[in-house]
């Protein structure tokens, strides 16, 4: 388990929520010394995700936390809803593109730009996704 | 690295300086004990640095990491500083910030650990010295105790330090070999050329694909050669990167061009059933340079004889 | 001319839009209306979408751009999108989102040449 050094949670309800997290993100990835690509990853992965909870669930949480696993430092974020739930996880991580579904692409998409990915889902219930990316040397 | 960045590197923390704390044994009452001897202390504290730097200046090694009389004067005032923290009565962050500022300065003028905490063993010698003198024997004792566990944890810090320092030159040589082996060259005005060789594996790739996009955006290059001659393998992940590599250039709004395509290869991406006709390939450079600057409205054209 | 949140440029027989800022729902289809409407009232031919100014294209705005593009050449225009940023191509490829079909240029005088010589065709 890796120790959190800093942490900044805000509601995720409205499209401008979408857009404050995602510059939450990015400011605090630039001064942790991500590079361009990394800043990019992160941030995109940030919108897709903020993006799923308000299209699938209306409003949920938005955490970003600073990380530090011992030997290396990353930034951690956490979204979280009490929506629906996923009935097929398998296959909204499977992803590709689907014009119906959106929550395919974002979540497969976001899976791909970051170092660890967690999903936990319960129909009725909710969904959390955590994502890591750790600062690259 | 300024100090902030040594505090976020290393995670220290309240939580972890707590823990630090509880592991070397130090208690309120150790602190209390060298805090009732900051007066001993800031007596004796110009004598015990001199005592200190004669250490480092009288051997000759050490002696080269300072140079100058300003060198010395400006570690010396830190050191100073770093004594009286020992009879503080805290270990707190500022204590810690403290610690690593001193470690960084001497790390930054390269003086190795050995030295730095060599030195280390001086100081208690000294400490011994000093307050076994001045106070009782069982008082002496538990202040020594007491310093000890201080100067242990210091040390560790110190030790810390250099890690930190060390890991960072790490990442600074991991960039310079990564830019070293993704060599993207200037063949004609916005025509790059980049020849790849050796293994390409999935970190590689990814660094490959951004030093691309960056030249080809920093030279507005409308042709990009990729000549894989050198690759040692090409299978169906390398060519996926590949792929992966020429729509990123495309979306920038330049084209690719693969060359050094073997018979081998060739056999290979069939048979895998990749599907690489996205892509202008050429199986020579020489080829793959004519196309490009064709691409770019220029043509090779035979010498016209005297 | 100016309409709606994002100012849309003509030159010549093509339209140039520089998107300055996100583009998230209201906005963006206002920046769909608003570039289809021109295209109908000025007869426009090309369209150039310069994206140079986007820090992130998460899969909404590419869908966003792929979309206006596959709306314009409905009615008969030719769109390129230029100016794409490496670091926002490398995400967008990275996550799988290839936007195959859509024309790409470097910059705003390349997508120009590229529109003119397919409305030479």
């Amino acid at each position: 388990m890796p120790k959190v050094l800093s942490r900044n949670e805000q509601e995720i309800s409205t499209e401008d929520d979408v857009v404050v997290f995602r510059r939450k993100v990015r400011a605090l990835a630039q001064q942790r010394g991500f590079d361009p690509f990394a800043t990019a990853a992160l941030t995109t992965a940030a919108s897709e995700l903020a993006r799923n909870v308000l299209v699938h669930a209306a409003r949920g949480l938005g955490v970003l936390e600073e990380v530090n696993d011992g030997r290396r430092s990353g930034l951690r974020l956490e979204l979280r809803d009490e929506g629906p739930g996923i009935v097929d996880v398998e296959r909204a991580l499977a992803g590709g593109f689907s014009t119906a579904h959106s929550l395919g692409l974002g979540l497969s998409g976001s899976r791909r730009l970051v170092d660890d990915f967690q999903l936990e889902s319960t129909v009725g219930v909710g969904t959390v996704v955590t994502v890591v990316k750790w600062a690259r040397f | 690295m300024p100090v902030v960045n040594f505090m976020t590197r290393l995670a220290l923390d309240e939580t972890e300086i707590a823990s630090r704390r509880a592991f070397f044994e130090i208690t309120a009452e150790d602190l209390a004990r060298l805090e009732a001897l900051r007066p001993l202390a800031e007596a004796h504290s110009v004598e015990v640095i001199d005592a200190l730097y004669e250490l480092f200046l009288g051997h000759p090694e050490s002696r080269a990491f300072f140079p100058d009389a300003t060198t010395v004067n400006r570690v010396k005032k830190l050191q100073r500083q770093y004594f009286l923290g020992l009879f503080s009565g805290v270990v707190d962050i500022r204590y810690v910030e403290d610690r690593l500022r001193v470690g960084a300065a001497h790390e930054r003028i390269g003086l190795s650990p050995k030295w730095y905490i060599g030195a280390y063993s001086r100081y208690l010698r000294l400490l011994f010295d000093r307050i076994f003198t001045a106070v009782p024997t069982a008082e002496a004792q538990a202040a020594y105790r007491s310093a000890v566990k201080l100067v242990a944890f210091d040390m560790a810090l110190a030790i810390d330090t250099y890690i930190a320092a060390n890991i960072d030159t790490v990442a600074r040589h991991q960039a310079a070999i990564r830019e070293l082996s993704t060599p993207v060259i200037r063949v004609y005005h916005r025509v790059l050329l980049l020849p790849l060789i050796g293994t390409i594996d999935s970190q590689r790739a990814e660094q490959i694909m951004e030093m691309l996009l960056l030249r080809v955006s920093e030279e507005q290059a409308r042709v990009v050669l990729v000549d894989i001659a050198g690759v040692a393998v090409v299978d169906t992940k390398v060519a996926d990167h590949l792929l992966k590599t020429t729509e990123a250039v495309r979306l920038l709004g330049a084209e690719t061009i693969l060359t050094g395509i073997s018979p081998q290869v060739a056999r290979t991406i069939v048979q895998l059933g990749v599907d690489i006709s996205a892509m202008h390939t050429r199986s020579r450079l020489a080829d793959g340079i004519e196309f490009a600057l064709g691409l770019v409205g220029r043509v090779i054209a035979e010498a016209r004889t005297p | 001319m100016t309409r709606g949140s994002i100012p849309i440029l003509r030159v010549g027989s093509n339209l140039i839009v520089s998107v300055q800022r996100d583009l998230h729902d209201a906005i963006a289809e206002a920046f769909q209306e608003d570039l289809l409407v021109t295209i109908e009232k000025d007869g426009a031919t090309g369209l150039l979408i310069d994206i140079s100014a986007l820090d992130m294209v998460d899969s909404y705005v590419a869908r966003v751009l792929a979309d206006t593009g596959r709306m314009a050449k409905l009615m008969g225009t030719e769109t390129v999108i230029v100016g794409m940023r490496p670091e926002v191509a490398a995400t967008l490829v990275r996550m799988g989102y290839t936007m195959a079909g859509v024309r790409t240029a470097l910059n705003v005088d390349e997508g120009l040449i590229v529109l003119a010589r397919r409305g030479r065709k």
